[in-house]
């Protein structure tokens, strides 16, 4: 799995691409994290080239999505493909932690 | 097919190699292929992090079959009895910030799987799922 970063103003994107299985969700959860400590106001989490995600995902996004939330800030997941809007929207996580377009 | 490691996370890959080998050799629609792999990796994880109370090496086999009409994943392991079945179901309509953090792994099972039975049998977790062969 890899992990692209990119920034613009306090706004960070993370273009996720391949498995977020378990290593995987650690993997997000450590960017997640660097965004958070450079500031990031707003994170988007682009899983439109995820190819998978499973519950340590899912609760890495959930932790993350909390923890900005509480500080007025914001975590969405952007583009699920459609391997990973499947499991979103059958954990009941689509409505609140998905973009809508 | 059968495809029989141990209780190590860097073994996990080889039973994911092994399915898409599986599924390539029987041609499985690629639903079918993406719920078994997201059953086995939830069930197999929840394996190696709570099956074992030592930290020796455990054998864990996994048996894939298919009779043309469904995917039959058979798991046996010799960890501390666990039933999945038990697990309380999740209330995906609790809004998201008072959701509890647990429980995603089996819920995901429930619903891409279609049957799931377990048994306890000779000091072993024997799990069974199958998933229809849909497109």
């Amino acid at each position: 799995m890899e992990i692209r970063t990119s920034v613009s103003g306090n706004t960070h994107e993370l273009l996720v691409a391949g498995r977020v299985d378990g290593e995987g969700a650690n993997q997000l959860e450590l960017e997640i994290l660097a965004a958070i400590r450079a500031n990031a106001q707003s994170i988007y989490v682009n899983l439109s080239q995820a190819t998978f995600l499973c519950s340590a995902g899912l609760r890495a996004l959930l932790q993350y999505w909390r923890q900005m939330k509480n500080s007025q800030r914001l975590l969405l997941v952007t583009r699920p493909s459609p391997e990973v809007d499947a499991v979103l929207a059958t954990t009941g996580f689509k409505e609140q932690m998905v973009e809508k377009v | 097919m059968e495809i029989v490691f141990h209780n190590r996370p860097e073994e996990k890959p080889r039973l994911l190699r092994a399915l898409e080998v599986f599924a390539a050799e029987h041609r499985l629609p690629a639903k079918t292929r993406q719920a078994a792999d997201l059953a086995l990796e939830e069930y197999v994880t929840n394996l190696l992090n709570h099956a074992y109370a030592d930290t020796a090496l455990h054998e864990i086999r996994v048996r894939l079959s298919c009779d043309g009409r469904a995917l039959h994943v058979e798991v046996e392991d010799d960890g501390r009895e666990y039933n999945p079945l038990k697990a309380p179901l999740v209330d995906t309509s609790i809004p998201l910030e008072e959701r509890p953090i647990g429980g995603l792994g089996i819920h995901l099972m429930r619903r891409f799987m279609d049957t799931l039975d377990y048994r306890r049998q000779g000091g072993r977790n024997i799990l069974r799922m199958t998933k229809r062969l849909e497109a």
